[in-house]
């Protein structure tokens, strides 16, 4: 099998692995669910912090953005939940477009800590500015309210598991094919030096941005999908205590690699589930393990695996030319 | 060499530094298309910052730089770029972490020419290389790869910040007969400490001292006997 056939098969594999799970275990569909979800939340900050090397504590806010706009639509204004996606898409890309200017003309510490302030100002809105339409901490209910999509009616939780996977494939899908084209390699190319791109001729600023934009708009798909999953929405999902969460999730699947977000979301996600039962502070496990894979795997679970795949394959080609 | 009378770069009393630290004074200098300028002087003479400014790295205080008569003062330092005027920095940075083909495939998508079989007969070695990720290349492999990313998008002007520097000697041989044969597409325009090099591909010396520029000779007999040797 050809490198480019093994590549191409990756997508379909981690999202039939995660099926094949949920028929292994059905009682865990509803983690395997949020596992998809959480890995496009996850893609989402990849791209800032893995391939453009920017760390956000602000990404509780865009995924709430997501979740709300999603929310209020099928509360408010209609009933449909593929429009919802739409909705909340076409958010990530207006706020994407218009925070990102500001944004990224921050480096370093000051990008982190704006991008917080903001996470405080959007929680704050829902919680108190908008609670009229967001009700506040009671959070915002529409599963009644939706009706049946066509083909597949998402509003079921077996059918969304179905759909959060089709969802998961198709980014997966998309988002190996920006990491192997020009895109993917000006991104990590701006990270690891933005003057040479320029001595090129590139334009380094809507690279970050254009980066941001896809960045906002992969956390807003997943906090529609999350909404809808639900079927009710509340401020918790843009807590800012929560900011470090995705990193460290980041951090965990290997930061700048296509897979590393899949692997991210299910140990960060995994601990979670299964130490949780034992341990209350279940954050101590995570924080330890952050600490092991940054002193010593710092290229995470993926990008670990994929550097003792190409030893091992190195070591066997050594073999075969010994004579 | 025919010279055209329109200097390719008019740079006119050029003033610029750091902050609020000058460092380059009443700058003139002009490059004529075809020509090889070499620019020497010690370090600290302002070489380096007289090629950033010109890059658009740096904004002058004052003075004027037209290239191909059009003013680039405050132009940022991609649209200098994509006109044509490209630099090659002395740090010897390639991105380390993708291959050279990458490399190569982003200069070709910045300027869209994908032309690479003119700039691999400069470069001849890099073909074998593009496989092979850019940070593992020696010094020299980094500077050819470097000049080819540079040379992608035809620029009419291509800025070199001390090629030569931390080469071996048969390495800069090499490079030499590489500048030799690039001129007959842009004008170069170097930086170099190395004397025997400049006298073998310069059309005309500046030298640097101080932040101005105390002479300038495009005398053939005055570059091979080295009158500029002083300065250094």
């Amino acid at each position: 099998m050809t490198k480019r056939t093994y590549e191409w098969i990756l997508p379909f594999l981690f999202t039939g692995g995660l099926i094949l799970t949920r028929y292994l275990f059905p009682a865990k569909m509803t983690f395997i669910t949020e596992v998809a979800l959480y890995t496009l939340y996850v893609m989402g900050n990849n791209i800032l912090f893995g391939y453009l090397g920017y760390v956000s504590f602000g990404q509780p806010v865009y995924l709430s953005m997501g979740a709300y706009s999603a929310a209020i639509y099928l509360a408010y204004l209609g009933r449909n939940p593929l429009t919802a996606i739409l909705v909340a898409i076409l958010m990530g890309i207006l706020v994407g477009i218009l925070m990102g200017p500001v944004l990224i003309r921050l480096r370093g510490s000051y990008f982190t800590l704006v991008n917080a302030a903001f996470c405080a100002i959007g929680l704050f809105t829902v919680e108190r500015l908008l609670i009229g339409i967001t009700r506040g901490n009671d959070g915002l209910w529409f599963r009644t309210r939706m009706v049946a999509t066509p083909l597949l009616d998402i509003r079921q939780p077996k059918n969304f598991f179905f759909f959060a996977m089709l969802v998961l494939l198709v980014i997966f899908i998309l988002y190996r094919r920006m990491d192997r084209s020009v895109l993917g390699a000006a991104f990590k190319a701006t990270q690891g030096n933005e003057r040479r791109m320029q001595f090129l001729g590139y334009d380094t600023f809507k690279i970050r941005w254009l980066g941001f934009v896809l960045a906002t708009v992969l956390s807003t798909l997943a906090g529609s999908l999350y909404a809808i999953n639900f079927g009710f929405v509340n401020p918790n999902l843009g807590e800012n205590s929560r900011a470090a969460e995705v990193i460290v999730a980041t951090l965990l699947g290997g930061s700048g690699t296509v897979y590393g977000p899949f692997f991210g979301a299910i140990t960060f996600l995994g601990i979670k589930e299964i130490v949780s039962q034992w341990i209350t502070r279940w954050e101590l496990l995570v924080g330890v393990l952050t600490i092991i894979v940054l002193f010593k795997f710092n290229r995470g679970v993926w990008g670990t695996f994929t550097d003792l795949l190409h030893r091992s394959r190195k070591t066997m080609l050594m073999q075969r030319k010994t004579p | 060499m025919e010279e055209s009378k329109t200097p390719l770069l008019r740079v006119r009393n050029l003033y610029s530094g750091y902050g609020n630290l000058k460092v380059l004074f009443d700058i003139t200098m002009d490059v004529y298309s075809g020509e090889v300028i070499c620019l020497v002087g010690r370090n600290g003479a302002g070489k380096t910052t007289l090629f950033r400014t010109l890059a658009g790295f740096l904004k002058p205080f004052s003075g004027e730089i037209l290239f191909k008569q059009k003013n680039v003062v405050g132009n940022f330092p991609f649209e200098i770029a994509l006109s044509g005027l490209k630099y090659v920095h002395q740090d010897k940075q390639v991105f380390s972490d993708l291959t050279v083909r990458e490399n190569l495939e982003l200069a070709s998508y910045a300027t869209k020419d994908y032309d690479w079989d003119r700039v691999f007969t400069y470069l001849p070695k890099l073909k074998v290389l593009l496989q092979r990720k850019a940070g593992l290349l020696s010094g020299g492999e980094k500077q050819m790869l470097l000049i080819a990313m540079a040379l992608l998008g035809r620029p009419s002007l291509v800025l070199m910040d001390e090629p030569t520097e931390g080469l071996a000697p048969h390495l800069i041989q090499d490079l030499t007969q590489v500048f030799k044969e690039i001129r007959k597409e842009t004008t170069l325009c170097i930086v170099e400490q190395n004397l025997p090099m400049v006298t073998q591909i310069a059309d005309k010396v500046y030298s640097m001292k101080e932040g101005k520029i105390v002479a300038e000779t495009s005398n053939p007999e005055e570059i091979r006997a080295l009158v500029f040797e002083k300065y250094l």
